[in-house]
């Protein structure tokens, strides 16, 4: 009875607090939704912030009124949501992903056919033969070191340098499986030794080597520069703006060369979404990255080479002029087919043999 | 049966949430499972069997899980026993201390473990040093480092719903058993285990699924180390979604399998409170034994206290200037400046917070009908209702992300039209049906040790059926409700895995915020964000203490 009767007390209490927070949640929630009636531009890009917030400032300044805005996802992040929100378009232009990428998509019919001004100057295998995306970068891949605990004649200066036993629990590699930048690397290692027997076999064993020099596969690219920056391995392979970023940018005591038998080469793409509610805002928008100023800011600020052709090499940033680059040709149908089983194999099959 | 009418209200909107929530976009998993490039077949299944990576996986995930449980189970509950039946120097303070890895969500514990026992971490180097060694002892990765993270993020539940039982137990039932000439080994295992069976249960159950379905700490650390939800990941990322969903089944298979097992032939009530009797807490008088205590009170202590120092440690830290040191060597308020003073700082905050309130607030609510559907009625096809609420929390974060997304994407028959994906409220909804599983466990533990016949004399001294579940059934559950409210708010204010999926920029949470901070190289930041959200997470689940002890004591 005593029981009861306190409770009768503190009953009211209880009430009014839950209420209150349903109702002051709800009316939050309305509060965020609100709209913003400045017509904007959804942008999905793996590009980083950085290079995004630029844009977005410049080309909003271009164009008073539009609200640019912008979501930094992987570029597998964006392939789940495009695909997810087909009925229900969000985005309206995705920047960055490689061209295998981007094919894939586009044959799933997730972007609208757009030729762009300077379409010609891309060269036939860097862009869709029905305009639904164009490459805007391309992104060779490089061997990169930390410089303080690598000694000057020890550098790598090619693929198979990596294999050398004196490197054993030295390399440490971002995990391929979930990396576009790693599978085409390791794509290019079975590529490259295709031709003599037609099988990846070579490759395989290739890969092997690399494993047993490998001490740790990290979970992304910057985990994999700062662990090489704290000394945990010595040696990688990674794809050049991002190394060139963290070297000069983030300052961390990182070198890389690009290997002397020539490098893949990425493509990296733009398109647009499919059913994007603003078309004509975004093929601006299309365009203005890739005018020849802003892709020159790209190259200088971040470390993206262009691919546009008609680019006056003067005009080319200093380091990307002094470094040389020698592409390594990769049958992209070939890759295309086989990617997916190379890595189950090498997940399944060749992933951490050497230290069970 | 004039309640009828009430009951079949409740049940409808049990059935509604089931159907809509949990049922329908998993049915889609299942469908996907069992297709291959289109076209009905085992496909998938005959590789899971066949393939000896994914079989391994499945058997690391299981036996981690178990060892989790075990682990968690025997420190968290020691230390809640420890800290309730014992006084000694310090005990306030460790009792207060002791829930605090419930503050920090997965992600951010895992990113904490790294910088402090990672091959390059602070204790690793320090231990190098001292010992003059050229490695550290020991090795950040592999089955012992997820399962003492697991154990870490977990004894926390233990503690908590233990702790909480202990408060609410009728020791009468202790006193009488030593009164009739029991051992202290038969009260304990008699008496007293029996009575905490439900929180035992509860916290089985969510320690169980969690680390089934953990993904940030194998993800991160896992390297060597096949697990299951890594396993899901990968071949998602490899474009096997069909595979992905067929391992996605065997997961939650197992998980399901686990709370059948555990919740098989639960009483319905235990015993309940009849008499009034004071814990009795025997303070220690041996001198050896206090300092021993106190000893052990203070390790424990560093230990739970490390990861989140750490965390605080790097919020000052200056950028890129942390290579070889033991320490950062350099110290700024730079990051809490730019956080600060950034234009759209607030946004992520901000947005957790509102999306985490609305999911918790109708997690509440629907936990108190649905709870007391659960154990105080029966009827056909009550079990599997239970089962089915459980199962958006024993799935991976992903795979419900990906499920519930594809199932509201577009208009169907039978999502009669609703299309969520691509708004707001897509996250809020996942939130509410991920964490609903706390509030559920909590309220039904506490139900369950309710008497049902303080119920029935409030019903025989006239009271209506609202009247008496107004004054009596839910004040009496409210503390455990409470606190399962605040552990679930936490839980979604944390969330990572399901949000990076399906957030748009008005529903952008503060893990995405952090994720893409760590991206960009930018550490400070993003562990001042870690901070922040580990103090709102504290703070919310002091609140939820204060009210839950708040009614507790009403109870006495």
């Amino acid at each position: 009875m005593l029981k009861l009767l306190a409770l009768t007390s503190i009953k009211p209490l209880v009430f009014r607090l839950i209420s209150l927070i349903v109702i002051s949640s709800v009316l939050f929630s309305f509060a965020t939704c609100k709209k913003d009636s400045r017509p904007s531009l959804l942008i999905y890009s793996p590009h980083g912030t950085e290079l995004l917030e630029v844009m977005k400032t410049r080309f909003e300044e271009k164009h008073p009124g539009v609200v640019v805005r912008f979501l930094d996802l992987s570029s597998q992040e964006i392939y789940d949501r495009v695909n997810l929100e087909r009925a229900n378009v969000q985005a309206d232009i995705w920047w960055g992903a490689s061209a295998i990428t981007f094919s894939k998509a586009a044959e799933e019919d997730f972007f609208e056919p757009y030729h762009p001004t300077w379409a010609e100057k891309i060269p036939e295998i860097a862009r869709d033969s029905q305009d639904r995306w164009y490459g805007t970068f391309q992104t060779p891949e490089v061997i990169v070191y930390n410089q303080v605990a690598v000694k000057q004649e020890d550098i790598p200066k090619d693929w198979d340098d990596l294999l050398d036993p004196k490197w054993k629990e030295r390399l440490i590699i971002r995990d391929p499986v979930r990396s576009d930048t790693m599978r085409t690397i390791f794509g290019a290692m079975i590529l490259r030794q295709w031709q003599t027997s037609q099988t990846p076999d070579a490759g395989y064993d290739w890969l092997r080597k690399l494993d047993a020099n490998t001490r740790e596969y990290t979970v992304d690219g910057t985990v994999l520069l700062q662990k090489l920056a704290r000394q945990e391995g010595l040696i990688s392979l990674w794809d050049l703006p991002d190394v060139a970023s963290a070297i000069n940018r983030q300052k961390l005591p990182l070198s890389f060369c690009i290997p002397s038998s020539g490098t893949p080469l990425v493509i990296d793409g733009i398109a647009i979404i499919k059913g994007t509610p603003q078309p004509k805002l975004a093929q601006e928008f299309y365009e203005f990255v890739t005018t020849e100023e802003n892709l020159l800011l790209a190259a200088r600020d971040f470390y993206h080479p262009p691919l546009r052709t008609d680019i006056d090499k003067a005009k080319l940033p200093e380091w990307l002029s002094k470094i040389e680059i020698k592409p390594m040709p990769v049958d992209q149908a070939l890759y295309k087919t086989n990617i997916q089983d190379w890595m189950r194999y090498w997940d399944s099959q060749i992933r951490n043999q050497n230290n069970r | 049966m004039k309640d009828r009418p009430i009951f079949i209200f409740f049940l409808a909107i049990v059935f509604f949430v089931v159907i809509w929530g949990v049922l329908y976009p998993n049915f889609s998993i299942l469908i996907t499972s069992f297709q291959y490039k289109g076209v009905w077949s085992l496909a998938n299944y005959q590789e899971i069997i066949s393939s000896s990576l994914i079989l391994r996986a499945t058997w690391n995930s299981l036996w981690l899980s178990v060892l989790t449980v075990i682990g968690s189970a025997i420190i968290g509950g020691s230390m809640a026993m420890l800290f309730h039946f014992l006084e000694f120097p310090g005990r306030k303070l460790f009792s207060a201390l002791a829930p605090l890895p419930l503050l920090m969500p997965p992600l951010i514990g895992v990113i904490a473990f790294i910088f402090l026992y990672g091959e390059s971490g602070i204790l690793s180097r320090l231990v190098v040093k001292l010992l003059s060694l050229s490695n550290p002892p020991w090795r950040l990765n592999g089955s012992g480092a997820i399962l003492a993270v697991h154990i870490y993020s977990f004894y926390a539940y233990f503690y908590t719903f233990i702790s909480t039982s202990l408060k609410q137990l009728d020791y009468s039932l202790l006193d009488a058993a030593r009164t009739l000439g029991a051992t202290h080994q038969q009260v304990f295992f008699r008496v007293l285990l029996p009575l905490l069976r439900p929180a035992l249960i509860g916290a089985s159950l969510l320690t169980f699924m969690n680390s089934m379905a953990s993904f940030s700490a194998p993800y991160l650390f896992g390297g060597g180390t096949p697990m299951l939800t890594l396993q899901i990941f990968n071949a998602k990322v490899n474009s096997q979604w069909e595979l992905a969903m067929a391992e996605s089944m065997v997961l939650a298979v197992i998980s399901l399998s686990a709370l059948i097992w555990l919740t098989r032939n639960q009483k319905k009530t235990i015993g309940g409170s009849k008499g009034v009797s004071l814990t009795t807490r025997h303070a220690i008088e041996s001198p050896v034994l206090k300092l021993l205590a106190l000893f052990v009170g203070i390790i424990t202590v560093i230990i739970i206290l490390l990861p989140p120092l750490t965390l605080l440690l790097i919020s000052f830290a200056q950028d890129g200037a942390w290579t070889m040191e033991i320490l950062p060597p350099s110290y700024t308020l730079a990051n809490y400046l730019k956080v600060f003073f950034s234009q759209s700082f607030l946004e992520p905050v901000y947005n957790s917070l509102v999306m985490s309130a609305l999911a918790a607030g109708a997690a509440l609510l629907f936990s108190l009908p649905a709870s007391y559907l659960f154990t105080r009625t029966s009827f056909w096809g009550q079990k599997v209702l239970v089962i089915l609420t459980m199962v958006p929390w024993a799935l991976p974060g992903t795979v419900l992300g990906l499920s519930f997304a594809a199932s509201f994407n577009q208009p169907k028959f039978f999502n009669a039209g609703l299309v969520l994906v691509g708004t707001f409220w897509i996250l809020p909804i996942i939130y509410f049906l991920r964490i609903l599983p706390l509030v559920l466990r909590s309220t039904q533990a506490n139900l369950e040790q309710i008497d049902e016949n303080l119920e029935s004399a409030s019903r025989s001294l006239g009271a209506t059926f609202f009247y008496t579940l107004r004054k009596v059934t839910i004040p009496l559950i409210l503390p455990g409700a409470i606190s399962g409210t605040a552990l679930a708010f936490a839980t979604a204010m944390g969330e990572f895995v399901t949000s990076v999926i399906v957030y748009v920029p008005s529903s952008r949470p503060i893990s995405i915020e952090i994720a893409s901070q760590l991206r960009a190289f930018h550490l400070g930041n993003a562990a001042v964000y870690g901070v922040l959200l580990t103090i709102i997470i504290g703070i919310s689940l002091i609140i939820g203490r204060r009210l839950a002890t708040l009614e507790s004591n009403y109870n006495i």
